[in-house]
């Protein structure tokens, strides 16, 4: 999970996995994905019992809301 | 039966010594200011590890290497808060969480890209971008997510 300088830098990194050419995401959407509601309250002193909890459902929420419900983005097993 | 409100005690004791300091707290600190044996606390520290598995300990230690937003061991996201460059982020998607740890600041984010090492620059307030640098920075990742794919998903 790292930045690059353009979609091309990263193409170019040795590491680039071919099925990852679905693995862009721009920074607006990166940092709505890493926004969401229980991000906003990793201080709060419930955090891990409360918060943490629901993380997985905002995470599955905001990658149907920008189109990325794919097993690759979703962690599910592929068909 | 973990004790869950003694979870989150620990928990923020972590979270708040990252924040504070840039580094984690050993568990036989944690111990002392949470009112517990040392034995109790290595304990506690595992529980909380496992309710917060994206997180981790080196392997084979008690040591925090990982506790997402940031990172107790150093990466390449390199964090700086008002000019001081104590904190590092897990990874380059953890990074843009890193804001929420610090609410009115302006958190910078300095990496080298991968490709050519050149930098890659973003600063966020309050969740919200507020420079980029280049224009055209993204985000990628690799092995996609879940245990399925082989790899660890942050790298």
């Amino acid at each position: 999970m790292n930045l690059f300088r353009s979609e091309e830098h990263a193409r170019r990194w040795p590491a680039f996995q071919a099925r990852a050419e679905e693995g862009f995401i721009s920074l607006g959407d990166l940092a709505g994905f890493f926004g969401t509601e229980s991000r906003r309250h990793m201080l709060d002193p419930d955090y891990l019992s409360t918060w943490f909890p629901r993380r997985g459902a905002e995470r599955a929420a905001y990658f149907e809301r920008i189109g990325k419900s794919t097993p690759f983005w979703l962690g599910t097993p592929d068909p | 039966m973990p004790d869950a409100l003694l979870m989150d005690r620990m928990f923020q004791r972590i979270m708040r010594g990252l924040v504070d300091t840039g580094t984690a707290p050993h568990y036989a600190e944690l111990a002392r200011t949470l009112g517990l044996s040392i034995e109790e606390a290595r304990q506690t520290l595992h529980d909380v590890m496992r309710a917060y598995p994206i997180g981790w300990l080196h392997p084979e230690t008690d040591y925090i290497a990982s506790f997402p937003p940031l990172n107790n061991l150093p990466t390449q996201y390199r964090v700086t808060v008002r000019g001081e460059q104590r904190w590092f982020a897990q990874c380059g998607f953890e990074a843009t969480s890193v804001t929420w740890l610090f609410p009115g600041e302006t958190v910078r984010i300095d990496a080298p890209c991968l490709d050519c090492g050149d930098a890659v620059t973003v600063e966020m307030r309050d969740g919200r971008l507020t420079w980029v640098d280049p224009p055209g920075v993204v985000g990628h990742l690799n092995y996609g997510f879940g245990a399925s794919r082989g790899k660890n998903f942050f790298l």
